[in-house]
């Protein structure tokens, strides 16, 4: 096996190595031996065999805790394998660093942004690959480099801005161009479209194929099948761990690469009851606040309203400003027809309003602390009797979301950073149904969430709704708020510009709609 | 995703189950240590000595204790040492000027409130991060205890006071019972209340918690108030012990309360805590200290002992909880 001399070497040479001598399309570029990956007694991957054809996309799909995410930081170095072997260019490596990784020409787009929120746009863009002259960093020219790779990407950002100020969607654009940047000749994408919105998905697509034409070998994941038919050439499947198959793209179809990952069908993914609308639950009049402008709508109990937009929008914004985290600047609020004053998070609970938030690692969960902590988080106080919590109903309610959302997880008491993304977010949703409420805020419900679990998730609406709670869904994925909402009201630019009944307008229109030509 | 998988096996790193291995691992090497020295030396295992080491250890393990809450909501309290000497004086000045024992005892402890809701008023209104705004009370709280005593001690004349810390119960020096009636309710308000998984919801992430509907801004005055006036409470043992209030007295005893509390599997990023923890990372620092006076180690290397102790445990804990990469 060729051990470190071989990893200078090829950094000596740099990137141009690689590009020098490119695999010829078509051929293997990278291949999985038996690549396998325990954590602890959890073997996350199953020893799998999978080849990488130079200059394809090859897209990769399976349930939540399947092993993609664990793949690709295999292939990455970011984690090290147990056992098997990486082939690159015909030759055993080690992949056992990200440096090496990098060196080779091997970038990821990983799952959560790993990047630092407090620097700007063009410093994490060439973070560890800084320019200096003297040594010292020339930051003015970082900033016009990475602004042109920017708008040469059609990516609409400030490389100046601070990373944190940008939405999750954007961040995740400029951790894109950061590895598009960098010579790449393998390109793995972890679900890149979770946060990003049709039209900056199409941004991204078209940054894919512009790669592809360039030689670039694409490795893409996703739960969305549309994507996966629109780019790939090839799929694989994992589930449970197992690689169970891999299919070229015009020889398979939705239903067949759906039984191969869950070992079994589903008749209907957005799963649709028509409850008669009840009560106003709540109704807002001309409310603003910060990032949001004179937004007036009401809920009532048995009926979903969904909330589209651009990222950036201002649907997340509401959702905060009604839940009291960010105090409003005007309007009224009706609670059951009774005006209220939400001052902060706890009187919403109290009336009976529920928030998951959009971003599970800032704002839903506390990732080093236990799964059956967060799930109880909220409800505490309910399960304290005197000055003590009652274990048993602590473990019970626990344990009932875990079984109930299928989270899958040995123990209640597994960290929930240990936890595959999709898992994490059956784990803010969990902690919301424990709590129940009136009112449901959901903002962005199925990031990360497999095919599966989606339809589950969505009886789970319909349940919420038969019991009198009323829905606000906020989504950037069109098709869910679209098949999902009784009404759906669109916003651009922190205002709501736009109403339609169930199914009353067509796709484009509401997408026109959003974007404001 | 199978039902199967829910109820499988061992999962990666379940918590309960390692702070508890590693508590009985803290446990074995204070029991290790003190046989090394009771074969070591003949004094170790005298009644007097013993004593001598339970009182060493308590006033240290009540402020690690006070301190771990702080720690835990991802915060430190660098002020602790001062409070103890600050508070000596107070209850000091307060007996001198005739006021009456259970009264002196109730203000003291009101001005330990005090100092906490003050570091929590910096933090949450203020936005100061808790190493300043705690750094800036313990280099004032000496200057205030000083200015009060003139730059001098003010004597302890009552009696029933000064025989508290002298006294024994059951056999057992009064100040270790002090140990256990401070421990049990931090132990049930860490592990048993709500309030305790709110400290650690804060630490870990304070937005979720947030959002999840916890008081973020109650949560830390409560932990700040707590460690503060455990802090007070030990500046009545203090005062007690020796009988005078000094301001300089408990010089660095806030980084002896950190220690034992990172000895006790605290991590400084907050989240990770308990309550026997600290307890017996106090009792194991004071075991070494009067081991090494025993042995006639120089003092100088007993804080060099203390200082390599403190990376090699903090080390082997973040091996096991980093577990296989
Ligand atoms: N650091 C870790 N420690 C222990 N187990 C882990 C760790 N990371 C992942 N796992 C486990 O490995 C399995 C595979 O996780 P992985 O993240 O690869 O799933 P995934 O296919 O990417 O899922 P998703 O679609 O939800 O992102 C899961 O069961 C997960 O719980
Ligand atoms: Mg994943």
């Amino acid at each position: 096996m060729p051990g470190l001399d071989e990893v200078s070497d090829i950094k000596s040479d740099g990137l141009k190595t690689a590009a020098r001598h490119p695999v010829p399309k078509g051929e293997p570029i990278l291949e999985m031996r038996a690549l396998q990956k325990k954590y602890g007694a959890v073997e996350a991957l199953k020893p799998a065999s999978i080849t990488f054809l130079s200059g394809e996309i090859h897209a990769i799909v399976g349930e939540n805790g399947a092993g993609k995410s664990t793949l690709i930081k295999l292939l990455t170095g970011v984690i090290r394998r147990t056992s098997g072997e990486v082939y690159w260019c015909g030759k055993p490596v080690q992949l056992d660093n990200p440096h090496e990784a990098i060196a080779r020409g091997i970038n990821a787009v990983h799952q959560e942004v790993v990047l630092c929120p407090h620097l700007s746009v063009a410093a994490n863009m060439f973070l560890g690959d800084e320019m200096k002259s003297a040594g010292l960093m020339r930051k003015r020219a970082m900033t016009e480099a990475a602004q042109s790779v920017l708008d040469d990407l059609g990516f609409n950002l400030p490389a100046a801005a601070t990373l944190g100020s940008l939405t999750i969607g954007q961040q995740q654009l400029v951790a894109t161009a950061r590895a598009a940047m960098r010579g790449t000749q393998f390109l793995i994408f972890d679900e890149p479209t979770a946060y990003l919105t049709r039209q900056e998905s199409a941004q991204l697509f078209r940054l894919i194929r512009r790669l592809q034409g360039e030689g670039v070998t694409i490795v893409y994941i996703s739960h969305r099948m549309e994507e996966v038919f629109e780019l790939a050439d090839r799929v694989s499947v994992l589930r449970d761990g197992t690689h169970v198959g891999t299919r070229r793209i015009g020889e398979t179809n939705d239903a067949e690469l759906i039984t191969l990952m869950i070992n079994r069908t589903i008749e209907q993914i957005y799963h649709k009851e028509h409850f008669p609308a009840g009560e106003v639950i709540v109704e807002t009049r001309g409310l603003s606040g910060p990032g949001f402008e004179d937004v007036s709508l009401t809920v009532r109990a048995g009926e979903i309203v969904g909330l589209y937009g651009l990222i950036g929008a201002g649907r997340s914004e509401f959702a905060l400003g009604l839940y009291g985290r960010h105090a409003s600047t005007a309007g009224e609020v009706y609670w059951q027809g009774r005006k209220v004053k939400i001052a902060n998070e706890r009187t919403a609970m109290d009336l009976g309003i529920a928030l998951a938030p959009e971003s599970r690692r800032d704002q839903g969960l506390c990732l080093n602390l236990p799964i059956g902590l967060n799930i109880n988080l909220p409800v505490f106080s309910r399960l304290t009797r005197g000055l003590t919590i009652n274990r048993q109903k602590e473990i019970e309610n626990a344990d009932r979301q875990i079984r109930d959302l299928k989270i899958k997880t040995p123990s209640r008491r597994v960290l929930a950073s240990a936890m595959s993304g999709g898992n994490q977010q059956k784990i803010v949703i969990g902690k919301w149904l424990s709590h129940g409420a009136k009112l449901f805020i959901f903002d962005e419900p199925t990031v990360g969430v497999d095919v599966g679990t989606k339809a589950e998730i969505y009886r789970l609406f319909a349940r919420l709704l038969e019991n009198g709670a009323g829905i606000i869904l906020i989504s950037s994925y069109l098709p869910e708020v679209y098949e999902l909402s009784d009404r759906l009201h669109v916003f651009r630019r922190g205002r709501l510009v736009a109403s339609h009944d169930y199914r009353a307008a067509s796709h484009e229109e509401v997408l026109t709609q959003a974007i404001g030509v | 995703m199978s039902a199967e998988t829910v109820d499988s096996g061992a999962g990666p790193a379940p918590r309960k189950g390692v702070s508890i291995l590693f508590g009985l691992t803290l446990l074995g090497l204070l029991l290790f240590l003190w046989l090394l020295l009771g074969l070591a030396t003949n004094s170790f295992w005298t009644p007097n000595n013993i004593s001598n080491l339970l009182r060493q250890g308590a006033m240290t393990a009540i402020l690690a204790v006070g301190q771990t809450f702080v720690i835990i909501t991802a915060g430190i309290d660098l002020s602790v040492g001062a409070v103890v000497g600050f508070t000596s004086v107070i209850v000091a000045w307060l007996l001198a000027a005739g006021v009456p024992l259970w009264i002196a005892i109730i203000l003291t402890l009101a001005f330990g409130v005090l100092i906490g809701a003050f570091h929590a008023f910096g933090i949450v209104r203020m936005g100061l991060p808790p190493f300043i705004i705690t750094l800036a009370t313990l280099t004032s709280l000496r200057g205030i205890g000083l200015l009060i005593t003139n730059g001098s001690t003010i004597s302890i004349t009552n009696e029933a006071f000064t025989n508290f810390s002298r006294a024994d119960f059951l056999g057992v020096p009064s100040l270790f019972w002090m140990v256990i009636v401070v421990a049990i309710p931090a132990y049930v308000f860490l592990h048993l209340s709500r309030f305790g998984r709110y400290l650690f919801a804060v630490g870990s992430n304070s937005e979720a918690a947030r959002l999840s509907g916890v008081n973020v801004h109650r949560t830390i005055y409560l932990a700040y108030i707590l460690s503060s006036t455990c802090a007070a409470f030990v500046g009545l043992l203090l005062a007690s012990r020796i009988g005078i209030g000094n301001a300089t007295q408990a010089e660095g005893w806030e980084l002896q309360a950190i220690a034992s509390s990172v000895i006790g599997g605290t991590s400084l990023f907050g989240a990770v805590g308990s309550v026997h923890g600290p307890l017996l990372g106090a009792f194991i620092l004071a075991t070494i200290n009067n081991g090494a006076n025993l042995l006639n180690v120089n003092s100088f290397w007993q804080r060099i002992i203390t200082g390599v102790l403190i990376i090699v445990i903090v080390y082997f804990d973040q091996l096991r909880r980093r577990g296989a990469r």
